[in-house]
């Protein structure tokens, strides 16, 4: 593990089994588990590069027994590390050798529907596509998509604020959430926000937001749901240059389309995917454009035309239509098969998750090429074209030495590129551990204290999952110091009036 | 009282250093349009940031602006509508509510963070944020978020910075998600409902496909002193109930003519069309019915947020136990509420009422001595509030920024 997690608590090891029991008496039965075997499958989550069994693992069911749970680690200088279904990409629930693993796995239950207000509240461990499922027969669906809809839990996709591909015109996690129930280190249960479309005081809903795991333990979560569009249907474009296809991204913009989704892939991707979905992707294209519209019947006939339109004037080579949700969804089978596809053609692959400023896609899959060449390892490129959002695939195998580490080094070229174009680090998979060492690529040390201080309001002893997100882990009295520059009394030399 | 008008961040970055170092606090202003919001604050002078005024860049194909804080909202607004494109959350201009000049600056639109009647589609100030350069009261500049529409690096400040009225930090330049213009719009209206009725049908509506940009519900009391864009609708003599659609033209027919089929059981529905649906539904976005210059001019504003099928209820029992008029947003989600004035604003009343509907109410406009004696944004229960302050804290301990102006006794 070449990442740095903080320093194991010899004393709180030592204490293990005492721990442990106090764990039972607060969640009896199955719901404590400490046995080597038992724990291997909390090791990892899916980041499965950074492995690590956890101290001892707590799956509470009660909002009472995680306040319970968090007030005895809190007391006791225990750290936690809570995890919903184990699917984030960036290891924000790596556990920690001396840490206590809080799973939310038990908190299964949608607590109520309320189509009048448009709303689902929700415990965490609902997974994100229950949620449509349960309001699909109402003609409703909770918008965020992230691809592991079927297996990744809401509350852990309040946690990353997790996107997807239709995000460009539905919004990530953070615009569809109005409010939680919270447990802090502390034990503190808070309820934020609620039904209504906006919460009263600071918007700690959307510091919460986000905030990998770091400010306290959602219990509880009110989501929006929307009423499904009328239709959707699908344009697949080929172009013989990169440059083409991201021209045309910008012209659908600039036309005042915004698709409800538009998913670009380049050639290695849209092989990989075509070799294992059949989906009928042209093979001599550089770039493929997948541009889906949604909406009444009418309008996306006629956005269809507008695009069909704005396509063939910047050179598409190929440019099918779909006239069939079946065809439609034949589209989309390789791009959303594009993750397994590159893990057929490479022993293993690391997913990069920038984001660039939509212009800037030609500059960029130019110096991945690049990196590529450096690096000696090969590339593929899937990307949520309409937000400039980046998800290279870097094909490596674990069981050459030195290919995982060229890998991530290779990985940490690609983001910082994407900082320096104007980017930032990550579009929707989260800093974690994977990326936290390149904050200060993003960050000055005064952005990054900013932060931590807001994360001191939440848990002054940072015990909630140290070792993610910030490089450096600052003592919140140090954070919190006041620097009083030079003394000076009178405002400076400024004009005034 | 020193006014201190920056030139720069660094400016910036010195003025607060030097209200720490002199226990001075400031009251920031851009051009002073919302100061009659929140409580009298204690500062001893004034920082204007409405000399960092630049548009830094704007790039319609990314859909987004960096502007600094201090420009002129309208300016940015004509800016950004020459290339057809808009702040899609529709910024409410509080100039006529509170008898201000203008509608002050683009950290002023942040700070207080009041969207307007397509909140319910396209989202508040928050969503909109993207990133923002900003001091804090350690006198630090520092950054959050990007330039970019998806990015989930670091904790998002920027969600705390909108709607925070200054006491966090001093936005210096913020970047904005800008979002086309809709090619046409239509509002479906329906007249004579009472508001549970009104409620009603604006549930049904939004709870339909057809994409509803826009539902509000006028009383007749509300409006009857209305003149300019209501004027047109008050006519009749009739409450009006408005939905609005947007989009391309074919689509928004189309749409219409569905809605109105699910609107068929509250009774016969009317149409404005583009202009005309432009005109009323700004009007309703600045709380026209209540203008300092008309003729509930004096009487304290509450701006109370709900959940929105709950607000035909509450709003009718605020109406009947104040003695004062409402106007409903957001399909019933957003109340407002002018009432006749009394020392406390009847803020018990209105609080107990509005708590137990699950929502929270702001007195939006009410005299100093009232924003003395009054909370104006809703007390918190004290877990909350507790984070909230420290919060509050992380990013200014010394409480140097707009001091008090949004807690009671805080000021001293």
């Amino acid at each position: 593990m070449a990442i740095m997690m903080p320093a194991a608590d010899q004393a709180v090891l030592d204490r293990r089994a005492e721990i442990v029991a106090a764990l039972r008496a607060i969640v009896p039965g199955e719901g404590v588990i400490d046995s080597a075997a038992e724990m291997q499958v909390y090791e990892s989550d899916g980041l499965t590069a950074y492995r690590q069994p956890p101290m001892v693992v707590v799956l509470p069911d009660t909002t009472e027994q995680v306040s319970q749970v968090l007030k005895y680690c809190f007391e006791q200088g225990i750290k936690v590390v809570p995890r919903g279904s184990g699917t984030s990409l960036s290891g924000g629930a790596l556990p920690l050798v001396d840490g206590v693993l809080l799973g939310l796995g038990k908190f299964k239950r949608i607590r109520e529907i309320d189509f009048d207000n448009r709303v689902v509240v929700t415990e965490p461990g609902v997974t994100n596509l229950a949620i449509s499922q349960a309001v699909a027969h109402a003609g409703f669906y909770y918008a965020p998509d992230p691809s592991s809809q079927i297996a990744c839990s809401i509350g852990g996709n309040v946690a990353e604020n997790s996107g997807g591909v239709h995000c460009l015109k539905y919004g990530m996690t953070t615009n569809n959430v109005l409010g939680c129930e919270i447990v802090l280190m502390s034990g503190e249960i808070l309820r934020i926000g609620g039904k209504a479309a906006e919460n009263s005081g600071y918007d700690l809903m959307g510091i919460i937001t986000g905030s990998e795991g770091l400010l306290g333990v959602i219990t509880e979560i009110t989501v929006r749901i929307l009423q499904k569009p009328e239709t959707a249907r699908a344009l697949m474009v080929g172009f013989a240059e990169v440059e083409a296809a991201g021209e045309c991204v910008a012209r659908i913009i600039g036309a005042g389309i915004i698709p409800g989704g538009m998913e670009m892939m380049d050639k290695p991707a849209i092989h990989a995917a075509e070799a294992f979905v059949h989906a009928g992707y042209p093979l001599d294209v550089e770039a493929l454009l997948i541009i889906e519209l949604d909406g009444p019947v009418i309008e996306v006939d006629e956005l269809i035309t507008r695009v069909e339109a704005i396509a063939k004037g910047c050179g598409s080579v190929t440019l099918q239509i779909s006239t069939s949700e079946a065809e439609r969804n034949l589209f989309w089978a390789g791009r959303k098969a594009a993750f397994p596809a590159v893990g057929r053609i490479s022993p293993d692959y690391l997913c990069m998750d920038g984001t660039i400023p939509r212009g800037a896609l030609p500059k960029a899959l130019a110096r991945i090429r690049d990196l590529s060449e450096k690096y000696q390892l090969g590339v593929a490129n899937v990307f949520h074209a309409g937000d400039g959002n980046l998800h290279p695939l870097i094909l490596y195998d674990a069981n050459k030495p030195g290919e995982i580490e060229r890998a991530e080094a290779f990985g940490a070229d690609i983001l910082r590129a994407c900082v320096e174009f104007g980017g930032v680090l990550t579009g929707e998979h989260g800093v974690g551990i994977e990326k936290r060492d390149l904050m200060p690529e993003m960050f000055t040390e005064i952005d990054l204290n900013q932060q931590q201080r807001l994360k001191c309001a939440f848990d002054a002893q940072g015990l909630l999952n140290p070792g993610k997100v910030f490089p450096t882990l600052h003592r919140c009295a140090e954070l919190g110091r006041m620097h009083v520059h030079g003394g000076k009394l009178a405002f400076p030399d400024i004009p005034r009036f | 009282m020193d006014t201190l008008k920056v030139r720069d961040a660094k400016d910036v970055e010195e003025v607060v250093r030097a209200a720490i170092a002199s226990e001075q606090p400031l009251e920031i202003i851009g051009h002073g349009s919302r100061r009659a919001i929140g409580h009298p604050m204690a500062t001893n002078a004034v920082l204007d940031v409405s000399a960092l005024n630049a548009v830094s860049s704007y790039e319609p194909n990314e859909l987004i602006i960096t502007v600094q804080a201090g420009a002129p909202l309208a300016d940015v607004q004509s800016l950004i509508d020459s290339k057809n494109q808009q702040f899609a959350f529709e910024p409410m201009d509080t100039s006529s509510l509170l008898g201000a000049s203008g509608n002050g600056t683009i950290g002023g639109m942040i700070g207080a963070g009041l969207a307007g009647p397509r909140r319910i589609r396209a989202g508040g100030a928050r969503d909109h944020l993207l990133g923002a350069h900003a001091v804090s009261g350690f006198g630090d500049s520092f950054k959050t978020g990007g330039r970019v529409v998806k990015n989930v690096t670091g904790y998002d400040l920027c969600k705390l910075l909108t709607g925070s009225w200054g006491t966090l930090a001093v936005m210096t330049e913020v970047t904005l998600k800008v979002m086309p213009k809709p090619e046409s719009e239509r509002t479906l209206v329906l007249s004579g409902l009472d508001d549970v009725a009104a409620n009603r049908a604006m549930t049904a509506a939004l709870g339909s496909p057809y994409d509803v940009s826009g539902a509000a519900h006028l009383p007749y009391q509300a409006f009857r002193p209305a003149t300019g864009a209501l004027a047109g609708i008050a006519a009749q003599g009739l409450a009006v109930t408005l939905l609005r659609l947007e989009g391309i033209a074919a689509s928004v027919a189309d749409r219409a003519a569905s809605l109105a089929k699910t609107l068929a059981p509250f009774g016969a529905v009317g149409t404005l069309q583009d202009a005309a649906s432009a005109s009323v539904w700004s009007a309703i976005r600045d709380v026209e019915p209540f203008a300092a210059g008309g003729s509930l001019g004096a009487w304290p504003v509450w701006r109370i947020v709900c959940p929105p099928a709950s607000g035909g209820v509450l709003g009718q029992v605020l109406a009947r136990e104040t003695g004062g008029d409402v106007i409903y947003d957001w399909g019933g989600g957003l109340i407002w509420a002018a009432m006749p004035p009394k020392p406390d604003a009847q803020a018990a009343l209105v609080r107990a009422r509005v708590e137990a509907a699950g929502g929270h109410a702001a007195l939006i406009r009410a005299s100093e001595q009232v924003r003395r004696d009054v909370d104006v944004f809703h007390p918190q229960a004290s877990g909350l509030a507790a984070l909230s302050e420290r919060v509050r804290h992380s990013f200014d301990p010394r409480i140097i920024l707009n001091r008090g102006r949004m807690l009671r006794g805080s000021a001293t």
